[in-house]
């Protein structure tokens, strides 16, 4: 069982060492992107550590009834939630640029949230469980990613169209309307109540216990 | 007390859960189901379901990132 | 000894994973100062390796430009961020796929997954995360579609599969 454990850790060090030169040469570049590349390596492994999967957290509550990732998910909006805010004012404040993901609203935001959760649990993965999946190993991913640049590629072009046909109406950003302190209320108050739902739904679909 | 096997072996999430969650229908108390998976997140939603479902279950790696699950089952 | 192991070998809880996530989600919004996402690039890489095998003519984009987005590093850092993992617990190896039937799957599901994600503006990352994160409406919208699309796809799953 020793050997096992331990069997692969020239490997380890090779690599992290191939790391770390990457980053010193990165910061020779763009000190921003050298922390990005970092944080970005930090993400993918707490992403395979911690086995998250945000394709499993969507579908296993209807197709096997757990709910622990479905809840992971929740904490995770509801972190993400309130940094975001924070980090938001902030940039208000001390006059810094920021660009946040309030993107046009529209039928298109429902379709494609729909092919994208067929394709992703065909796929055996979202987006990133592809990524971390590739680097797990395996084959299937890799062909997923195959896909994924043929579905943008075709999508980077083909959706301004489409997106014409149906019409498409400005992102509404919460703030905007109610202001910071209340939006992010609203929106945790939500995610609370989607966790109760998930808690109900696990002991609907286990029994007590 | 039967053992039985399925094959699950390069497959993705969920289907081997799905699979085992059928193959258990079939058997009786006290059977044990073997698996073997190399993929870490079908060993872990396994592991996970079948805990969260009172079911006897023991993982282990038998070699580099290839589990091998044992699965007793304790009720209907 | 065990415990120390198991942190740095066996499986997260998942609310330790999401904690961990969150907290560098958000320090990749703060280096970024734009939230994390992940399709937008693949996009542009896209376009990019269309226009070199000679599948479309796109004249816009180059390697000089890819290799200074930070979206190149994004993706690629969780990559090797991954087989870094996998290495650190011992665990590399090359999984094949079981036969072609899987292969056919990913590929379609990639193709869809690449086409919704472009065709909603973000991906389960940046629409869905992010989306939410940053408070706005279109990242609920996307989660409920998300939803059911994954039901729908789970049903796909189980006709092909089973």
């Amino acid at each position: 069982m020793k050997e096992i454990t331990s069997s692969q850790w020239k490997l380890n060090l090779g690599f992290s060492l191939f790391m770390l030169l990457l980053i010193v040469l990165l910061m020779q570049v763009s000190i921003q992107l050298a922390l990005i590349f970092a944080l970005s390596l930090a993400l993918g492994f707490t992403l395979q550590r911690s086995r998250f999967c945000t394709a499993s957290a969507f579908r296993d509550p209807i197709l096997v009834g757990t709910t622990k990732l479905t809840q992971a998910f929740i904490l995770l909006l509801a972190i993400s939630i309130m940094g975001f805010a924070v980090v938001a004012n902030g940039a208000e404040i001390l006059k810094i640029p920021l660009k946040l993901n309030v993107f046009p609203l529209g039928i298109h935001t429902i379709i494609g949230g729909i092919l994208f959760g067929i394709g992703m649990v065909l796929a055996g993965g979202c987006v990133s469980g592809v990524l971390t999946r590739i680097g797990e190993g395996f084959a299937m991913q890799m062909f997923a990613l195959l896909g994924l640049l043929f579905g943008t590629a075709f999508g980077g072009y083909s959706s301004p169209y489409i997106r014409s046909i149906f019409g498409e109406f400005s992102g509404v950003f919460l703030p905007d309307i109610f202001g910071w302190l209340p939006s992010v209320a609203i929106q945790l108050l939500i995610l609370l109540i989607l966790w109760e739902v998930t808690r109900w739904w696990h002991k609907k679909q286990n029994g007590v216990g | 007390m039967a053992i039985y096997q399925i094959d699950i072996w390069g497959e993705m999430c969920p289907i081997p859960l799905i699979k085992t969650h059928r193959q258990l229908k079939k058997m009786s108390c006290g059977d044990i189901l073997v698996l073997e998976t190399e993929h870490s997140c079908t060993s872990r939603a396994i592991v996970l379901w079948a805990k969260e479902n009172g079911h006897e279950i023991d993982e282990k790696e038998v070699s580099n990132g290839i589990w091998r699950l044992e699965l007793t089952k304790r009720h209907d | 000894m065990k415990r120390g192991l198991e942190i740095f070998k066996g499986p997260w809880a998942y609310w330790v994973g999401a904690v961990i996530l969150a907290i560098l989600n958000i320090l990749v919004l703060i280096v970024r100062q734009e939230p994390w996402g992940i399709t937008n690039n693949i996009e542009l890489w896209a376009k990019w390796l269309g226009s070199i095998v000679g599948l479309i003519n796109s004249q816009d984009i180059t390697l000089n430009q890819l290799m200074l987005f930070s979206g190149t590093y994004l993706n690629l850092g969780v990559i090797l961020g991954a087989f870094w993992a996998t290495l650190a617990a011992s665990q590399a190896r090359f999984r094949p796929s079981k036969n072609i039937k899987f292969v056919l799957s990913a590929l379609a599901g990639g193709f869809l997954m690449g086409y919704g994600a472009r065709l909603a503006y973000g991906c389960s990352i940046g629409l869905a995360l992010n989306g939410i994160a940053s408070s706005s409406l279109t990242g609920w919208l996307f989660i409920i579609a998300l939803f059911i699309g994954s039901w729908l796809g789970s049903k796909i799953l189980i006709r092909i599969f089973l």
